[in-house]
């Protein structure tokens, strides 16, 4: 049942079907208001300069308008220096715009209201060495003006959830993956109609960073808008229902994932054996030029079915067995690296 | 606000400058006691000895040792105070912490000045704690009135407020205590010297346009050596000799103090 042990490496956080299935936290998204936005997050011609110290003007966000609707995961990506953390600090009222609007749920960044239901884990947290979890969360949610006694509640459950529940040393003695934890259940205390979340499987291992995932859509199927920023594109690809990649400072793309990794038009035949005898049948069908062999694999892109299709019967006639057909889709990563790359895609 | 007043308090116990400064707090206070003691004579007056010295009657002795002992405390724990202090309000601007709280339901200047606040109560807890048990024990045991150390205290507060005001404002502008610091501790060093400006400066500076950038520096200032200076005199006679560096002290707390907010508001992090 996932009990937490003082060891980052090894701690679990509890499974989707615990005992404690954010029950309350259901009940207080069943109290949300009625008349929440559709948009949890709206971007406007966000322009963010800074003036260095010889008076050069940098941009670092360049007319960026996007929206995140409410009860979805929208997916932010981009190089170092793109402009995700600045994006992120003004939806947080921590910077503010050169020109342009921001709005969370309806407010402005600035409306320390507003932020009271916003929950956020920062990609690189300092944490106090002499709180220890509980307390830090107290202090956590004080900060947000949660009930002391809805906190008494919560917190036990919430460490539970991030498998902390056994942690009572101080924070010093944290591994970093029990402080991403805890950064997570920070993010939670004050059961947050929007989550912004900065690189947060960051230092957990490969089981830590599942959980993070179901955590995620977990949250999401409560009707709560996540805004993730991560470097591992795959996790994107998997739990985000909306993209954007920024590069230098622009939006370049935004699309659904489905959109990102669509076929390429080419097909990948894999067959059990390569002699002459099967090249020359493939090189009847697609002609000499277009074929590329790696070891048993043929990859080639059909004008239509039908050539695909003539392909095999023409392997088949050789006679060659067919292990596999596969069509070649663009993986995330592939798509933005051709974006930031300059390459179409 | 409140709640971050607690935990810079909860802070500053785990940083060592402030248990040295609780530690030297209560050295202080054994030290006073155990070199101080009240007996009576044959005759059966109460006097008042300390080590060899000549023995004091209650009424002029006890506004004396509590004048020692704010003298021994206060310059001092200003500056110990001000070490102890002001990592609450720097550590508050720390990457990583400051994404943490300032992007949470709460103002930032509640969050910066319930830190400040912290920071005061401190340095008020270990001067009570370093002055508080002589006085009572004199108020004890000799029946003359101690009260007058409270008083002082709260001058001296002021005093530090100022210069905890011109930590949070340096604070803002760049990173870590040391320059913060350095401005809060060169306006306490600066400060008997303007107040005694005419034998000071006036002595190296003869150009009218000096001596008047002088006299301004001295009025805006906060003038802790004039309010120590009003401490012992409370202390001594129970009257506030000028109210001058008590107002103009506080009004130069409150601008700076106004002025950090703003900038802290406006400061896009």
């Amino acid at each position: 049942m996932g009990r937490a042990r003082h060891d980052g490496a090894a701690a679990r956080f509890a499974p989707v079907s615990s005992h404690w299935q954010f029950t309350e936290f259901e009940r207080d998204v069943a109290a949300l208001d009625e008349t929440m936005t559709s948009q949890a997050v709206e971007v406007r011609d966000l322009t963010k300069t800074y003036r260095t110290f010889r008076g050069k003007t940098v941009s670092a966000l360049n007319n960026v308008s996007l929206y995140v609707e409410t009860g979805t995961i929208f997916g932010l990506i981009g190089q170092n220096g793109a402009g995700k953390t600045t994006l992120i600090k003004i939806l947080l009222g921590l910077g503010t715009p050169t020109t342009g609007e921001a709005q969370l749920l309806g407010n402005s960044p600035r409306d320390a209201a507003a932020r009271r239901r916003v929950g956020y884990l920062p990609e690189q947290m300092r944490l106090p060495d002499y709180f220890q979890a509980k307390n830090f969360l107290l202090y956590m949610g004080r900060l947000n003006r949660v009930d002391r006694d809805a906190m008494e509640r919560r917190i036990p459950a919430l460490l539970e959830r991030v498998g902390l529940a056994d942690a009572r040393n101080p924070v010093k003695t944290f591994s970093k993956g029990m402080r991403q934890r805890l950064g997570l259940a920070q993010a939670l205390v004050n059961n947050p109609e929007v989550l912004f979340l900065d690189e947060p499987t960051d230092g957990l291992d490969p089981l830590g960073r599942k959980d993070v995932r179901e955590l995620l859509v977990q949250l999401r199927a409560e009707g709560r808008t996540i805004f993730l920023n991560s470097h591992l594109l795959s996790e994107v690809e998997l739990v985000c229902d909306r993209i954007v990649i920024l590069n230098k400072g622009k939006v370049a793309r935004e699309a659904t994932p489905d959109e990102f990794t669509r076929g390429t038009g080419e097909y990948l035949v894999r067959v059990a054996a390569v002699d002459d005898a099967v090249r020359a049948a493939a090189a009847v069908v697609v002609g000499d030029g277009s074929a590329e062999w790696t070891q048993n694999t043929l990859r080639f892109a059909p004008h239509d079915r039908a050539q695909l299709n003539c392909l095999v019967d023409r392997l088949r006639g050789v006679p060659v067995e067919i292990e596999s057909i596969e069509p070649v889709r663009l993986s995330l990563e592939d798509f933005f690296l051709q974006v930031v790359g300059g390459e179409e895609p | 606000m409140f709640a971050t007043f607690v935990n810079s308090l909860r802070e500053s116990m785990s940083r060592r400058v402030a248990l040295v400064l609780f530690g030297v707090a209560i050295l202080v206070a054994v030290a006073f006691n155990s070199v101080v003691h009240v007996r009576a004579l044959a005759n059966g007056e109460m006097m008042i000895f300390v080590g060899t010295q000549t023995p004091m009657p209650p009424l002029t002795g006890v506004p004396s040792l509590l004048q020692s002992d704010l003298r021994a405390t206060g310059s001092l724990w200003l500056l110990l105070a001000l070490f102890a202090a002001a990592p609450l309000l720097t550590a508050t601007l720390e990457n990583g912490w400051l994404e943490l709280v300032f992007s949470k339901g709460t103002a930032r200047w509640r969050i910066f000045l319930g830190r400040f606040l912290g920071g005061l109560t401190l340095y008020s807890l270990t001067f009570v704690l370093a002055t508080l048990p002589l006085a009572l024990r004199l108020w004890w045991t000799t029946g003359v009135a101690t009260w007058r150390v409270g008083v002082a205290l709260l001058i001296q507060t002021f005093s530090f407020a100022a210069l905890l005001a011109v930590t949070a404002l340096v604070t803002l502008p760049q990173k870590g205590v040391a320059l913060p610091l350095i401005a809060s501790a060169a306006i306490w060093l600066l400060s008997p010297s303007l107040a005694m400006r005419q034998e000071t400066f006036y002595r190296i500076f003869s150009s009218h346009i000096a001596r008047g950038i002088i006299d301004w520096a001295y009025r805006i200032l906060p003038k802790c050596s004039e309010l120590e200076d009003l401490c012992m005199s409370f202390v001594e006679r129970g009257v506030i000799v000028s109210s001058w560096p008590i107002w103009s002290t506080g009004l130069f707390t409150l601008a700076i103090l106004g002025m950090t907010v703003w900038m802290l508001e406006r400061k896009s992090f």
